[in-house]
């Protein structure tokens, strides 16, 4: 390849990569927009169409639960309404903002992750929150009898730190992620120099229609590869495609060590902790009128309820993500080196953005949730 | 393939991008409002006067902890360190009350509150805070327009159904509307235990949030 196609083509990757990260930054623009409005400068903005229909449904769902909660107390059979209540507010409440699903979705992007492992982060993630909210009313308000006040500030402490681990999180990945496209460019610019001879493409070719059937068994193939890394790579990217990571793929199943074992859940403990610590207001505040209500039981059922439906709606766009990065993953392929690299910037990118989300969230630029106004 | 990755990432993105956006968020408290336009002698508006209804999962919430004589039910006085909290933190946004005078707007009309406290009705358990925003400066103009609303939208405010808005004092000249601009649908005090029945009639609700008071004194 000479020179000129070659920067064309790294032009065209990084463009792409770009065109694909650019909605995801407007978004955190837009909202870092929203945060600055003046209180008089600009109307509330308007929820129509899809978004306007989420929102009216899941007010809905909220403020029947506690119409559910308290017929509890006579109506052993409302407990069947509250609970398909809770899960359904749980699905539609977790379209909002919050909940994880931007931080989780960026760190599936940045990391060879699977369509499992995403859902797993995901479950994990909400099974925590709705266990951080009852354990903060179980102590606060059931057994020192704190204020809301209390509770809170505590909130925000968790909060806080919350956040905080998500920046840390977005700066381990830029660190690991930004080291591997740094290695990906160097090998690309050592290969340059050498200038490839066109044998080794054909070669590369014939590897790809051939690799899965006959791995490394031709000598001179094998001797290809260890010439350049870069070969090394696209090869390594076509095996992943392999062992699909996608549900709809042709699946082998994961490869052992990706599956959430021991080392797996380590992996991945850092995300769910960062996205889980931190509990939805809104089932804190379930929990604490159904303590008051005397039902505290019938709240934490809901809470866990709810937590399965908020999971069901992160999981669905950590797939999305997930799918995503395996299509890039393939389109890198195709294009040995410089697709890789362009696949490397996108994940650097990605933990750019946990970091951004992050940073956005402690400054307070991006809310959340707002725990009531006390 | 190029196509394919465009379009995932792209929906991707929109998906992500979705998320943040605040309209979007999601109330967890709900406040059924009444409001009162404070006049003076010379005409001129000197204040707001607000009662503020909480919903009553929030208000459940917001006594939690606090000491009571008689169970199921607080008094002004036990309530009072919890209203000055309430009036402190509102401070923050801006009491949620905005003013336009003439067409102009005002960012910083209002000082401090006065006359506030916290009121409990132990049948419906809901709490309703009363607090009076006075005017820098007493506003006399033809036109004078009162928003309240979370720009943020975590706080729900509603209208309620029945002397939502009165005028304490005005010249009779004067004439008063209340709207919530794009939802008329929308019952602006909900019952709660009533909020799933009538499901079907709410869907127009959320178009705009701003609760518009509007007084026109030729």
């Amino acid at each position: 390849m000479n020179r000129r196609i070659i920067t064309a083509e790294l032009a065209r990757n990084v463009a792409l990569a770009l065109i694909a990260a650019a909605p995801v930054l407007a978004a955190a623009t837009v909202t870092d927009a929203f945060a600055q409005v003046g209180p008089f400068g600009l109307h509330p903005p308007e929820a129509t169409g899809v978004a306007g229909w989420i929102l009216a449904r899941q007010a809905l769902f909220y403020r029947a639960l506690s119409g559910l909660i308290r017929a509890a107390k006579t109506d052993g059979s409302a407990y069947w309404g509250l609970m398909g209540i809770s899960f359904i507010y749980g699905i539609f409440h977790a379209v909002g903002p919050g909940h994880g699903k931007a931080v989780i979705s960026s760190y599936l992007v940045a990391n060879e992750e699977t369509w499992r492992r995403g859902i797993a982060l995901s479950f994990a993630s909400a099974l925590l929150q709705a266990i951080t909210a009852i354990v903060i009313v179980a102590i606060a308000a059931a057994v020192i009898g704190a204020t809301a006040k209390m509770m809170g500030d505590t909130v925000r402490v968790i909060e806080i730190v919350s956040y905080g681990l998500i920046v840390l999180l977005g700066a381990r990945l830029f660190w690991v992620k930004g080291r591997g496209f740094l290695r990906t460019l160097h090998t690309i610019k050592s290969e340059n120099r050498a200038d490839a001879p066109k044998p080794r493409d054909h070669a590369h070719h014939v590897h790809d229609a051939h690799c899965r059937h006959h791995e490394h068994e031709d000598a001179d193939h094998a001797h290809g590869h260890d010439r350049t890394l870069v070969h090394t790579h696209s090869h390594d990217h076509d095996h992943d495609e392999d062992e699909s990571v996608l549900p709809w793929g042709h699946a082998h199943g994961p490869e052992p060590e990706e599956l959430a074992g021991p080392g797996g859940w380590h992996r991945g403990l850092s995300a769910i902790v960062a996205v889980g610590v931190r509990p939805c207001s809104g089932a804190i505040i379930v929990l604490v009128f159904a303590l008051a209500q005397g039902l505290f039981l019938a709240g934490i059922a809901s809470t866990f309820v709810m937590g399965i439906g908020t999971a069901i709606t992160v999981a669905a766009v950590a797939t999305l993500a997930v799918a995503a990065k395996t299509v890039a993953k393939r389109v890198a392929a195709s294009r040995p080196g410089y697709g890789t690299l362009a696949l490397r910037g996108l994940e650097v990118g990605a933990a750019v953005l946990v970091m951004a989300f992050g940073g956005l969230l402690l400054t307070g630029y991006m809310a959340s949730e707002r725990m009531g106004m006390f | 393939m190029l196509y394919r990755f465009v379009f995932l990432m792209a929906a991707l993105a929109c998906l992500l991008a979705a998320a943040p956006q605040r309209a979007d968020a999601h109330p967890h408290v709900w406040v059924t409002m009444k409001e009162e336009l404070l006049y003076a002698p010379d005409g001129s508006v000197t204040g707001v006067r607000n009662a503020w209804t909480f919903d009553d999962m929030f208000s459940a919430f917001a006594t939690e902890g606090i000491a009571q004589k008689t169970k199921g039910e607080f008094t002004r006085e036990e309530l009072a360190p919890l209203a000055k909290v309430n009036v402190e933190s509102l401070k923050e946004y801006a009491y949620f009350t905005y003013a336009r005078i003439d067409g102009k707007r005002h960012r910083d009309a209002f000082t401090d509150p006065v006359d506030y406290y916290l009121e409990y009705d132990p049948k419906q358990t809901v709490l309703t805070l009363h607090f009076t925003l006075p005017f820098k400066t007493p506003v006399k103009a033809k036109n004078l327009q009162v928003e309240i609303y979370d720009p943020e939208f975590f706080i729900d405010f509603g209208f309620a159904k029945k002397e939502a808005v009165r005028l304490v004092g005005a010249p009779a000249q004067c004439t008063v509307s209340s709207e919530k601009p794009g939802d008329s649908n929308f019952p602006a005090s909900m019952r709660l235990d009533q909020a799933f029945q009538t499901s079907e009639a709410n869907i127009g609700m959320g178009a705009d949030f701003a609760n518009r008071i509007t007084v026109t004194c030729p």
